[in-house]
């Protein structure tokens, strides 16, 4: 009762301080290996965001665009593992890992774990530098319920 | 504007909104998928008009499913704003006196005017949106920029500067067309513009029907803080 009281507040009486501050923005990595790696040298970038997207395109997801809302639910998801080592956090980003994968067709049988990284993007002084905040444990694809 | 106009179309509105999400996370995950078709029967009785209260208290609950599925919002402000549609709507359907009625709808109006000069208020006072810094570093390295050619605003601190000075004087001055309906009406095609571009630049696409669904609830409160002092 009280956690449903927690969650609800915040919608009932918003704070909406929205951009308040710029914070360090989040970038999932995830990589695929076999089980005897003991490292991964090949990070990739969750859902990148494209060159380009015509004008048409950005009107059409204003009806439809799943994916995005998807990927920003990931920023979430990153945002709120940093702040504190959070399980359904961490089980939600394998989770839309893995069906990233399935979708792709991306699985591959002789990489069968996945382990993923949060990289943090954030300006200091006129440079924008990377720091990787977060490493995940490896997990076996199969064990992933997605 | 009466009380069960706005109603209405705020009922109408809402509905739109949480079918486009639904389908949205029907279309990710199969999961959840009998909660967000449960979601869009509710959203279609609504629409309807034939059971309003029956609806919505389907709605709030969903709402807080969602929220436990979630451990919070899955989209941010706009499931927050979703939340809380939901919510006034049913109060303003369930209280027992129009008093109290009128209470929940105006309290939502009231947010809404909020969410624009508190969000406004917060960069005037962070000399970062003063400068137009954090504008650019938006575009530079924040997760909202739709493509990577966009990211390129952010070497024009002049546009950044004039945007985000635009963005805070809109806001902090929004409370200020409660006054009056014509300014009002000119308000909310600014806000409306404003969600667009949001939409269009940063893929906030459920903030704009969800915002654009709480609108009558401003018209509905000015009319009738209008009504009530002349």
């Amino acid at each position: 009762m009280i956690q449903t009281i927690k969650l609800l507040l915040p919608g009932l009486i918003p704070s909406w301080k929205f951009f308040k501050a710029i914070e360090p923005s989040p970038r999932v990595q995830w990589c695929m290996m076999d089980e005897a790696a003991q490292s991964c040298t090949d990070w990739q970038e969750y859902r990148p965001r494209p060159t380009h997207i015509s004008a048409g395109s950005m009107l059409r997801r204003i009806f439809w665009n799943p994916n995005w809302n998807e990927a920003l639910y990931m920023v979430s998801l990153a945002e709120r593992l940093s702040l504190s080592s959070s399980t359904h956090s961490r089980d939600e980003i394998f989770k839309r890992l893995k069906l990233q994968l399935i979708r792709t067709n991306a699985i591959d049988a002789g990489r069968p774990c996945l382990q993923f990284r949060l990289v943090f993007v954030l300006r200091e002084g006129t440079e924008l530098v990377q720091q990787i905040t977060y490493l995940s444990k490896t997990r076996r694809i199969s064990d992933i319920v997605a | 504007m009466t009380l069960d106009d706005a109603l209405l179309a705020t009922e109408l509105l809402l509905a739109w909104a949480l079918i486009l999400q639904s389908c949205e996370h029907l279309s990710t995950t199969k999961y959840d998928k009998p909660l967000f078709l449960l979601r869009i029967a509710c959203c279609l009785v609504l629409a309807s008009g034939t059971a309003p209260l029956l609806s919505l208290a389907m709605l709030a609950v969903i709402s807080l499913i969602m929220l436990h599925r979630f451990q919070g919002p899955y989209n941010g402000g706009s499931d927050r704003m979703s939340v809380l549609i939901v919510w006034c709507l049913l109060f303003a359907h369930a209280l027992p006196t129009m008093g109290l009625r009128e209470t929940a709808f105006g309290y939502l109006a009231v947010q809404v005017v909020l969410s624009y000069f508190v969000s406004g208020w917060v960069k005037l006072i962070n000399p970062q949106w003063r400068t137009g810094r954090a504008l650019q570093d938006v575009f530079a390295f924040s997760a909202y920029p739709v493509s990577e050619e966009l990211r390129r605003l952010a070497d024009f601190p002049r546009l950044c500067w004039g945007m985000a000075w635009s963005v805070i004087l809109f806001e902090v001055m929004f409370p200020i067309a409660m006054i009056d309906q014509a300014l009002l009406i000119i308000a909310l095609a600014i806000g409306a513009a404003f969600h667009l571009a949001n939409a269009c630049l940063f893929g906030l696409n459920r903030f704009f029907w969800i915002w654009l669904s709480a609108y009558p609830s401003m018209l509905w409160l000015q009319s009738r803080i209008v009504d009530a002092l002349w």
